[in-house]
């Protein structure tokens, strides 16, 4: 059995992702844990890796997929008050001070993951669309089918009413068909560039005609939709609907879809062959589109969680702060952290255009390394930053945690997929001399966070 | 080429305390890393790139006015005969182009027509990724045409990063270099490490190797791109700080994002910086409803920030080794949709200001009744346009940079 993966593209399919075992070289650790953790949700604690370490990582998946009921119904509630404040404001942008809370303390971490991965996949702009309540409408739907039904996702996004202002559906009519979202919906959503004509963008086009919005809500206006039969990717179709349903049946489409899976949980490079994305096409198409299966699939995969992985990913802004914050119990300003987000290229609810974020090297510039370090940097001085309630002090004494190695070991455990190195360390040491406690701490921190290592996950 | 642990000491060192803490170790290849001691050129040319993102309406910004297929393709989004800044009897800039006219008479602007590329591809994401890199998806490597220009240079004595982009969006792939690192700065006061601010390490580099990197990861690229990264990006928050500490007190330019970052990129060149190369861009101009009012808007912005600009370098007597070069990923379908917008098309005009330039129009109009899929055909290869820049504005071969040769056209006086 081959146990070091070198090339990614060499790798059997068939091998990559069949379970994940421990193994000499391969422990199930606390830094195996941590990296299991952090792809799947953001960051976790101490407690949290310790109970990962009690299960198996199967058991891990499972219960991520679990976590409902009870056990969320009060944050849901303490949610929802806060999204109505926010929406009283009447700005989007404060909509993501309530989806960075969500974040941050909904115990559904992986749901709040693949809700950002389907933001960035059917992003949709506030700059455009200006009505909060839309753009929150929006991200509960995206949100309900997270883990799910990618068909019913689809159907929802092409009635949905911040997508048709987004891709100006809204005005599609009969006499001049508007192309903006009948060409996204193959090129970015569902088959990707190159598997369509022109001319199949056109007629999928028409197909949407007379698809508007009559106060906030999706309508359907038979005097301005063409009802003549379309030629669409080789069939006759005549509604909006069976036209999806002809998108969703296409054959590149389950490889569309895993393969931006694959950068968002496992690496950002190389870029996989469709053979190595096989195994998991086929069980997508063969689940009807469904995603949870692939995902537990690619999750608790031999590949995922093996050394090669670790270091394969760049750290999203929000990966990374929500990252930190969790894994040192961090509550702090977080419209103050929502501003330094858009610095940093990711404003929640802003995605740069149509096409989300690239990700991977795309988040790093001179200005975002310069700004993920000034994030750090304002976050651990912030007034409002508490660490799990208490100053940064009382919560290193409680992880009985008192001198600058012992916190560096336990920083590059939880929190960094390549451990600082020897120089580094004494590098930062001479950098802290003279300095102690609190303050000396905060500066180890902020220091760390202007190092390389800390861009990854 | 191969840095010393010395030069490297000298050159993190200094004030600029944290870079200490934060190098791993490893000679970084790159322009920030170069010839430390060589002098500023003054006389070297610059090429300043406005990327308008989104698709720019070329025939309602260079307008066939006196056409009738043009009003029966546009009923509504037309713009009316009297309102256009006419250039000659058939053609005219945007109403809202004041800024650009005044370019054209002072003869330092000049509008290439009819550009594009062979089966014009109509994503947008696409598209540009043809005019950044010069290469269709199936072909493409990892460079764009500026980073390829930019690689071209290692042998140059250089202070200071060649290219440069300036903008809060991810960098331009016209950029991507291999070995260099082009610095992106979206705004120059978020451009300075705050934990600089409290942290004395001084000249303290400590001994560092390879090793230190290798231990790590064997075939890491990830981490030692983030390594070279980080230090570009600290060696410019330090050159940029010290290059803007003068302010300018003689500057008109717009309050807009362009005219915020035309006018940085004119104190860094008056400030001296040896940058050959700034990148910037516009972004909107995807008009597929309601397209009067925005387009207007974004074309104003455009005009009036470039003309500040090229009147600030004028004054300043810098004005002839300035080559602004503005361009978009396609231009938009001569029939308008029924949104009171368009949809995506084909060939558009490509626009230069600054240094003299020869004639206000190369090349004409193409045919309004000959389309392709309903788009303008195009008649000038977008290669030609860079061929123009790279061979008689840099002075340098163009196949290089752009993968085979090019006829190039006559832009220059």
């Amino acid at each position: 059995m081959m146990t070091q993966i070198t090339q990614l593209n060499d790798l059997d399919s068939g091998w990559a992702w069949q379970p994940w075992e421990p193994s000499e070289q391969e422990p199930w650790d606390r830094r195996r844990a941590a990296l299991l953790l952090r792809r799947a949700g953001f960051g976790a604690t101490e407690s949290e890796i310790q109970a990962a370490l009690q299960k198996t990582p199967a058991e891990c998946i499972d219960r991520m997929f679990q976590i409902e009921g009870d056990e969320t119904a009060q944050f849901e509630v303490e949610s929802s008050e806060l999204a109505a404040s926010m929406i009283a404001g009447g700005e989007a942008k404060s909509l993501s001070i309530w989806w960075l809370h969500r974040m941050l303390h909904s115990p559904q971490h992986l749901l709040e993951k693949m809700t950002l991965f389907w933001h960035g996949h059917f992003a949709t702009g506030a700059e455009k669309v200006l009505d909060p309540d839309l753009m929150l409408n929006q991200n509960k739907l995206l949100r309900r089918y997270a883990l799910g039904d990618f068909r019913a996702m689809v159907h929802g996004i092409a009635k949905d009413p911040a997508m048709l202002i987004y891709l100006d559906s809204v005005t599609n009519r009969k006499a001049h068909p508007n192309e903006n979202f009948a060409r996204e919906l193959m090129e970015l959503f569902c088959i990707g560039e190159g598997h369509y004509s022109e001319a199949d963008v056109q007629q999928l086009a028409r197909c949407f005609t007379g698809w508007e919005i009559r106060r906030k809500n999706f309508r359907f206006n038979p005097y301005q939709h063409d009802s003549g039969m379309k030629q669409l990717l080789g069939t006759e179709v005549e509604t909006g609907e069976s036209a999806i349903d002809q998108v969703l049946a296409h054959s590149k489409l389950p490889y569309f879809i895993v393969r931006k899976l694959f950068h968002f949980f496992v690496c950002d490079e190389p870029k996989p062959t469709d053979a190595l994305l096989e195994p998991l096409a086929n069980q997508f198409a063969s689940d009807g589109l469904s995603v949870s299966g692939v995902l537990k699939k690619i999750l608790g995969s031999r590949l995922m969680l093996s050394n090669w992985c670790m270091a394969r990913k760049v750290r999203s802004p929000v990966e990374l702060s929500i990252g930190l914050m969790q894994t040192m119990q961090v509550t702090s300003n977080l419209a103050q952290l929502s501003n330094r987000l858009q610095e940093i290229g990711q404003a929640l609810f802003f995605p740069p255009n149509v096409k989300g974020w690239d990700g991977g090297r795309a988040w790093v510039n001179s200005s975002t390394l310069v700004g993920r370090a000034n994030l750090v940097y304002q976050l651990i001085r912030d007034d409002k930053t508490r660490f799990a309630g208490g100053s940064l002090n009382d919560w290193l004494q409680k992880q009985a945690i008192s001198e600058s190695d012992a916190f560096l070991n336990w920083f590059s455990d939880l929190f960094l997929a390549v451990p600082i190195s020897d120089a580094q360390r004494m590098r930062l040491r001479k950098s802290i001399e003279g300095q102690s406690g609190d303050r000396m701490f905060r500066e180890m921190i902020s220091l760390l966070a202007a190092m390389p290592q800390f861009q990854l996950s | 080429m191969k840095t010393t642990n010395a030069t490297r000491r000298k050159f993190l060192g200094g004030s600029f305390a944290a870079s200490a803490g934060l190098a791993i170790g490893s000679p970084v290849p790159g322009p920030w890393m170069r010839a430390l001691a060589s002098g500023v050129s003054n006389s070297e040319r610059i090429l300043v790139v406005i990327q308008l993102s989104g698709g720019n309406d070329g025939l309602n910004t260079v307008i066939p006015y006196s056409s009738d297929e043009y009003r029966k393709a546009r009923p509504k989004l037309a713009i009316a005969k009297n309102d256009v800044l006419k250039i000659d009897s058939d053609l005219g800039l945007h109403p809202s182009l004041g800024g650009a006219s005044k370019l054209l008479e002072q003869g330092r602007m000049s509008i290439v027509q009819g550009v594009g590329y062979k089966s014009p591809n109509r994503s947008h994401f696409e598209s540009m990724d043809i005019w950044h890199t010069c290469s269709r998806k199936e072909e493409r490597g990892s460079e764009g045409w500026l980073g390829r220009w930019i690689g071209s240079q290692s042998s140059v004595k250089q202070t200071d990063s060649l290219g440069l982009h300036l903008g809060s969006e991810q960098q331009p792939l016209a950029l991507a270099a291999r070995g260099v690192q082009v610095p992106s700065i979206a705004s120059i006061d978020q451009f300075r490490l705050k934990v600089a601010d409290d942290t004395q390490v001084g000249d303290t580099m400590l001994p560092e190797s390879n090793q230190d990197l290798k231990q790590m990861n064997d075939d890491d690229e990830l981490l030692g791109f983030l390594q070279a990264s980080t230090e570009s990006a600290i060696a410019a928050s330090k050159r940029l700080e010290k290059a803007l500490k003068k302010p300018d007190t003689q500057s008109e330019f717009p309050q807009s994002g362009l005219g915020e970052k035309l006018r940085v990129i004119s104190r860094l060149i008056l400030a001296g910086l040896s940058t050959r190369v700034y990148y910037v861009t516009l972004d909107g101009f995807d008009t597929h409803s309601q397209q009067p009012v925005a387009h207007a808007g974004l074309l104003r912005q455009w005009g009036d920030a470039l003309n500040a600009f090229v009147q600030r370098m004028e004054r300043a007597g810098q004005a002839d080794r300035i080559l602004v070069m503005t361009f978009s990923e396609f231009g938009r379908r001569v029939q308008e949709n029924a949104s009171e917008g368009t949809d995506h098309g084909a060939a558009a005009p490509v626009f230069f200001a600054g240094c003299p330039l020869s004639k206000p129009l190369v090349g004409s109009l193409p045919s309004l009744t000959d389309l392709e899929d309903g788009d303008l055909k195009f008649h000038t290869d977008f290669r030609s346009v860079y061929a123009t820049v790279v061979k008689n504005w840099f002075e340098e071969k163009s196949d290089r940079v752009l993968g085979e040769s090019f006829p190039t056209l006559n832009l220059f006086s």
